[in-house]
């Protein structure tokens, strides 16, 4: 009888243990942080920051390289690129100007842009919030993070003019965000870029020119200079750029170009972010895997003058038809280490855009140097040598079409060469369906349904 | 304690006791009493037990029935047989007793009902509550528990996976309530241990509806499934009880002589229906006279069927893939026996089936359990325990299902396998194919490991009222190991493949502590019965997996060691906790009226800091106006009548754990982190407000019985992804919808006992379910990630259609209206809307013995809607018999090989036009069985022995022509019922 009442008793005592309510409370799970412990140590806030790298190429759809990237849209847009699969509308929209507000691949550039701002913005705060991070790390972290927010306010704001402006992570305020001006979108890009220039320091954090320093920063300020034909700015940052020959310098070989941190290389991404399975760039896959979906429009190859070694070696002709596909990229998923990054600066637009700043500030002799360095290495006649008297004009129009040359199929550079040159109406103006409000893409279909505070942009 | 022990106290127990059993002896001389047992055919009964009552001693009786026992002049003796109701009768200073044992047969309003925490009957409850027994389970051969519930109960839907062994049912209990597919699981209780009814996660061809958790339990194993259905009756689950509650109990010990029966059967499944397809001569004819429409002439590229591959060639490719039988093997052994006080129960069993497919597909399973039951000589302490383990291996082939493809190879196509079993490429590859059974090599081995251990201790404090806790611990493991060949894939290829494994490994592991107080009082004609207890349960669930490449040779793949890079690890564990206060308060007056009022306080973690506990509660009454004497005088057939009803709320918590935490995840790549989710910390319960009224009545002194049930369920507060724009950074966040999903019906069971005389027995069963499953409301559908997948004001489980115009003369093409004149087709022009839940089902449920034999059989039957978009024309490996039809008349479109046919045939596959009538009736089950005679046996030491043979899915009365009315999706060929013959026998010592 005593061991039954002592059961008894037991079992009244698991009565009483289970009244109390804290016991539903659970901790986070192993596989995920909750935001405050990230940013409350220094390696985790630095993973934090290399997640966001990391997604550039994971699910970044816009900066991966694959079939809604900057890089493929902008291609078809340019008439660089024509799909293989001629009766894929997706990609017909964009070769055609007839992008629809529907076109799902809009859709994906258009998101993955904002998923990446609201990596940046959700890693800033934690950033901000946290006292666990050292001030040195905290400025470093915060300028990279700035410049990739930066970095994809500039694409967002190249291919939709009027896009909203989100700085915060908050879902409740930014679901009925409304458009903002290009102005103002430009303002912010230029506050984020300047913090990260004074916050980065030479080096690249991480060795790997998969991160950012200062250079980077400067060369895309670079370029923005240049776009706001802002002549003496956008010399003055690519000269800071070009100067670091420590750090840069043009390979010799065109074949090297594209390697991991090469010397060429500004900033990469890499395919490390796809995980350890994954040892090819996306252009690989969409341009030169054994089911390519995009290819070089016809006569693009006529574009280069005979002995271009550019010609050689950075296109290639399909084996059964005449067709020609971009060939920067050479290495498939082989299983082995990862020998290619996926460019998005490098040092031969620097160049492109010192020599456009100096002739337009009338400085010849300079200008045809510049592009002579690119000239030179690609193996052909340097202008110094065939046309020393050149006019503005006439450099100016061939250096358009040297940076299509040098920088065809990578993000974009030609299809926003032609609207800010004022070169668009005359290029496309056989194209049937064109109109001159398609410099600017349609704000997708799906996101006005859902945020009525976004407005269309003309023409759609 | 203390206080127990004192001295005085101790000393008077003591002396009261001792003077307790003096008296006895001295007023009481022992003597034997001898008797016979007989059953009511005047056989004699072996092994009945014989006890005197309060005591332990007692005797059996032997093979003629008789027995003998010391007594004392007053005492009283208990006789108990299984399968027989127990008798008491006083000795009465009588030497000889001789007496007859009546079946156990007790009538339905007798029958026990298990309502989870508290037990009642099925003429007293107030709920809902089905229930079938193990003489319905036990024979079948099936691999889950949830498959012998098909057709056996109103309001309880189940339907297969697929065919094969291990893949999850799904299973609905009145409706879909929740407008995330993977928030309408019932909840199940195993023992009284909750069990997670999530499928497990798989890599393989079970991937589809993964794995069922269930599989590794033993259905022979089963004494009971009670499926909890109305508000009265899931209510005190609380927050788990929205999808209805399905309690599954094992078997127990029982006590008299050892008992040990063995049962083994075998037999083999096959694949019941074939599509009607062309033969190679008629498929050709389409084929040419596609090119004939086209004006095209057929050239090796476009027309290899006709100019490359053998004219003469003729596989019967449903043969060749399907044709096969699958073997069945089922053993089951189990020793049972004890004392009054003491009872145990050992069970053992053996599963194995094979596969219909090439490739050597097979499952094997085997499961062991133990039960021990102890209670104190004056029962006021009780333990019982049940252990279990289960452990099952799916050897799983190919990539997915294979079936759409067998349906799309012309007849005359060339070989799939060589002969030594490997794939075929050569004729493949010469008109620039790939084979279309690429992958079949890859296998998958699921592991599957599960136990469970439950104990309850309850002592009784004082008459009526009982305290009591119930403790349990579950563990499973699953462990999936998929080997992909290089042999799987063309040769061509070879440098870009390499041999890979993908290893996924799951746990889950839960406890449970569940302490309990009950209280029963009667008062003059007033009976009370109360409860209380809380819930305390955690379950962690944790899934890790890698996949290895690089292996250097084909017999490597798997053993990590040999693989040269890893990748895609996958890392998850969670805890999901929950804790819970439930009452009960049952009153009855004069057992004519009752009251029963559920109510459930409920915490779980798998909400914010401020949403985690709601309260949910339900009332039941019932009247048994039967019993008022103005009522039996006027309605004297009437032998039983009762009006019940119920109202009340239960909750889903069904969601993934910490949607409320903002966190960061890692990445892909290594080392990094992203953040996973946009977090809300302030979302809730689902809720679901039940309703129901019901009549039950008897008729013919019990002989025919009617139950009528309404119900009206309504599911608020859904819990959705709340579609965002994309500029928050997500597409969505979790949060609750003030959406409403009504699930109604009407339930008729009838139960009737047709004739019952010394040879003859019929016993027939009927149920029917009118269901009707509405979407109430939903603001801003139309924004909604489910603009495409559902309609307010229609079911869930819809199909949203455009429109078919005809044929279009111009093209002759099929035809679509574009509603909206917009020039495209989007959801806008998906104006028909086709509902694809049944308008009706049930079953029928017949037992019928004569002598010694007993037959039953089970019909399934519903009437619904299916699709059979199978008329497509003119395409290489187009083959089905339409095709042919399409040769003379207009009811199909142009026989062509242009892309732009098979775009208009895509369309129209989008239409109500591939819609016709899967309506069927199906003998689900047939088994009969004959005992062999008792007295032959008896003396080889047997107490008794029956063969059976048992079929399933043995025939199906439809008009569908695909392959199964119950999978009627798409092209027709999915199925998921195997006809299965088994044969076997059961032995009892």
């Amino acid at each position: 009888m005593k061991l039954y009442k002592k059961i008894s008793f037991l079992l009244f005592l698991c009565f009483l243990g289970s009244s109390c309510e804290d016991f539903v409370e659970v901790e986070a799970p192993d596989h995920q942080l909750p935001v405050a412990v990230v940013f409350e140590n220094e390696e985790t806030a630095r993973s934090a920051m290399l997640g966001i790298y990391y997604q550039l190429f994971r699910s970044a759809a816009f900066s991966n390289g694959h079939t809604s990237s900057v890089t493929a849209l902008t291609g078809l847009s340019a008439g660089t690129l024509t799909p293989v699969d001629a009766t894929n509308t997706v990609f017909t929209e964009f070769l055609q100007h007839e992008v629809l507000p529907q076109n799902p691949n809009n859709l994906n550039l258009w998101s993955s842009a904002y998923q990446t701002v609201y990596m940046v913005n959700s890693f800033l705060e934690g950033l901000e919030a946290s006292v666990a991070i050292p001030e040195e790390l905290a400025s470093q972290l915060r300028g990279e993070a700035l410049f990739i927010r930066g970095f994809t306010y500039f694409y967002l704001k190249q291919l939709y003019g009027k896009a909203p402006l989100i700085l915060t992570s908050d879902y409740r305020l930014n679901a009925s965000a409304a458009s903002t001006t290009p102005e103002e979108i430009h303002i912010q890009i230029l506050a984020d870029l300047q913090t990260a220039e004074n916050l980065l320091s030479d080096a690249y954090p991480q060795q790997e020119r998969t991160t950012v320093n200062r250079y980077v920063v400067k060369a895309l300020l670079a370029r923005i200079a240049l776009y706001e034909q802002n002549w003496e700015t956008a010399l003055q940052y690519s000269n800071e750029v070009i100067a670091q020959t420590a750090l840069y310098g043009l390979e010799e070989n065109v074949n090297n170009v594209f390697l991991a941190n090469s010397q060429e290389a500004i900033w990469q991404i890499s395919p490390l972010g796809g995980g350890n399975s994954t040892t090819n760039t996306h252009e690989w896959t969409i341009f030169s895997s054994a089911f390519p979906q995009l290819r070089l429009t016809e006569g693009f190859e006529n574009n280069f003058e005979t002995g271009d070694l550019r010609k050689e070696y950075w296109i290639e002709q399909h084996p059964e038809n005449n067709t020609y596909r971009p060939f920067k990229y050479k290495a498939g998923n082989t299983g082995s280490a990862i020998t290619e990054y996926s460019m998005v600066f490098r040092l031969a637009e620097q160049y492109f855009i010192r020599a456009e700043a100096q002739a337009q500030l009338g400085n010849m002799a300079a200008a045809i140097a510049d592009i002579d360095y690119i000239r030179a290495r690609a193996g052909i006649f340097l202008i110094a040598q065939t046309q020393p008297n050149i006019t503005v004009e006439a450099f100016l129009t061939l250096l358009l079409e040297e940076r299509q040359r040098e920088l065809f199929a990578e993000w974009g550079h030609r299809w926003l060469d032609l609207w800010r040159t004022q070169n668009a109406a005359l290029v496309f103006s056989g194209s049937p369906f064109w109109k001159p409000t398609d410099e600017l893409y349609p704000i997708p279909e799906d996101e006005r349904i859902k945020n009525p505070n976004l407005t269309q942009n003309p023409g759609y | 304690m203390k206080f127990y022990y004192t001295p005085t106290y101790g000393c008077g127990l003591l002396l009261t006791i001792l003077l307790f059993f003096a008296g006895q002896v001295w007023s009481q001389q022992e003597y034997t009493l001898t008797g016979n047992v007989t059953d009511t055919t005047g056989l004699a009964i072996p092994g009945v037990h014989v006890q005197r009552l309060g005591t332990l001693t007692g005797s059996t009786t032997n093979f003629e029935g008789d027995y003998s026992i010391k007594v004392r002049a007053n005492d009283s003796l208990k006789f108990s047989y299984l399968g027989f109701k127990t008798k008491i009768i006083p000795v009465n200073h009588q030497t000889k007793i001789n007496l007859q044992l009546f079946p156990n047969e007790e009538t339905l309003q007798e029958v026990v009902i298990n309502a989870g925490y508290y037990t009642t009957t099925e003429r007293e409850r107030t709920g809902n509550i089905a229930k079938v027994t193990a003489k319905d389970i036990e024979l079948q051969p099936v691999v889950s528990p949830l498959q012998a519930l098909q057709g056996r109960m109103a309001g309880v839907e189940v339907t297969p996976g697929n065919h094969l062994p291990g893949a999850a049912p799904t299973i609905r209990i009145r409706g879909q309530n929740s407008l995330r597919a993977e928030g309408n699981y019932p909840l199940y209780i195993i023992d009284g241990m909750p069990f997670n009814s999530s499928p497990i996660e798989s890599n393989s061809t079970l991937g589809f509806t993964g794995i069922d958790p269930l599989s590794t339990i033993n259905p022979a194993n089963i004494e009971s499934i009670e499926v909890l259905k109305d508000a009265d009756a899931t209510a005190i689950y609380g927050s788990r009880g929205a999808n209805g509650v399905i309690l599954i109990t094992t078997k127990q010990g029982s006590s008299g002589e050892t008992s040990i029966q063995a049962r083994i059967s075998t037999g083999f499944s096959e694949v019941p229906n074939r599509i009607e397809l062309l033969n190679t001569n008629d498929y050709l004819k389409v084929r040419q006279r596609a090119f004939e429409n086209d004006g095209i002439e057929p050239n090796e590229n476009n027309a290899y069927d006709l100019l490359v591959w053998d004219q003469n060639r003729e596989t019967d490719w449903q043969e060749e893939f399907f044709g096969g039988h699958a073997e069945f093997t089922q053993a089951n052994i189990f020793i049972a026996g004890g004392s009054p006080t003491t009872r145990y129960r050992i069970n053992g069993s053996y599963l194995k089936q094979g596969s219909v497919y090439p490739g050597g597909a097979n499952y094997h399973k085997a499961t062991g359990s133990a039960q021990l039951n102890h209670n104190s000589k004056d029962d006021k302490f009780s333990v019982d325990m049940a252990l279990t383990y289960g452990v099952d291996n799916n050897h799983t082939v190919g990539i997915g299902s294979l079936i759409p493809q067998v349906y799309s190879l012309a007849p005359n196509a060339p070989n799939i396998f060589n002969e030594d079993g490997s794939l075929h490429w050569e004729e493949w590859s010469e008109v620039g194919r790939e084979n279309p059974f690429q992958g079949y090599l890859n296998t998958s081995d699921i592991k599957t490991n599960n136990m469970l251990a439950n104990l309850n201790l309850s002592y009784r404090l004082f008459e009526g009222l009982k305290l009591s806790s119930n403790f349990g611990y579950t563990h499973l493991n699953s462990d999936e190991l998929t080997k992909r060949p290089k042999e799987s894939y063309n040769p061509e290829y070879g440098e870009f493949i390499d041999h890979e494994s993908a290893h996924l490994q799951g746990q889950r592991a839960s406890w449970i502590i569940e302490p309990q107080l009950s209280y029963q009082k009667n008062i003059g004609r007033l009976r009370l019965k109360a409860l209380a207890g809380t819930t305390l349960q955690e379950q962690l669930n944790r899934q890790t997996g890698v996949t290895g490449t690089g292996y250097a040779t084909r017999s490597m793949i798997g053993n990590l060691a040999a693989a040269t890079s890893l990748s895609r690890g996958i890392h998850q564990e969670t805890t999901y906790r929950y804790m819970a206060f439930f009452s009960r308060l049952g009153i009855d007056w004069d057992k004519k009226y009752f009251i029963n009022l559920t109510g459930r306080r409920d915490g779980s973690s798998r909400f914010g800091p401020n949403k985690r506990f709601a309260n949910f509660g339900a009332i039941g009454a019932a009247w048994i106006f039967s019993d008022e004497k103005w009522i039996a005088k006027q309605l004297p057939w009437l032998s039983f009548g009762k009006l019940r009803g119920s109202y009340g709320s239960t909750g889903n918590d069904q969601i993934g754990d910490y949607g409320y935490l903002d966190t960061y995840e890692a990445t892909q790549g290594p080392g990094g982190l992203y953040p996973t989710r946009l977090a809300n910390p302030s979302y809730s319960w689902e809720v679901n407000k039940k309703l129901e009224v019901a009549v039950q009545l008897g008729f013919l002194k019990d002989h025919l019985h009617l139950n009528i049930s309404y119900y009206k369920n309504r599911s608020s507060n859904q819990l959705v992804g709340y579609s965002l724009p994309n500029i928050t950074g997500f597409n969505s966040v979790q949060a609750n919808l003030p959406a409403t999903v009504e699930n109604s019906g009407w339930e008729i069971e009838t139960n009737a006992k047709i004739f019952s005389t010394k040879n003859w027995k019929w016993q027939s069963a009927f149920n029917f379910t009118l269901p009707k499953n509405e979407l109430l409301s939903y603001p801003n559908l139309k924004q909604s990630s489910y603009a495409n997948t559902y309609k307010v004001g229609e079911p869930l489980n819809i199909a949203m259609l455009y429109q078919y115009e005809g044929i279009d003369p111009e093209t002759s093409y099929y035809q679509i209206t574009d509603v909206n004149e917009d020039g495209r087709l989007d959801y806008e022009d998906r104006v028909i809307t086709k509902d694809r839940n049944p308008e009706f089902y049930g079953g029928w449920q017949n037992t019928l013995q004569y002598k010694n034999f007993n037959l039953q059989f089970l019909f399934q039957f519903a009437k619904k809607e299916g699709e059979f978009a199978l008329f497509d024309a003119g395409r290489v490996g187009a083959q089905r018999q339409e095709d042919y039809l399409g040769l003379e008349g207009d009811r199909f479109q142009h026989i062509s090989t242009q892309l732009d046919a098979t775009r208009a045939y895509n369309q129209v596959t989008q239409t109500a036009l591939p819609y016709t009538d899967a309506s069927y009736i199906r003998l689900k089950t047939l088994s009969l069985r004959y005992s062999l005679p008792v007295t032959y046996l008896q003396k080889i030491g047997i107490k008794n022995c029956s063969v059976f043979v048992h079929g399933k899915n043995l025939f199906t009365l439809t008009q569908y022509r695909g392959m199964d009315p119950e999978l009627a999706i798409g092209q027709g060929t999915a199925f998921g019922a195997l006809r299965t013959f088994t044969t076997g026998i059961e032995i009892n010592f």
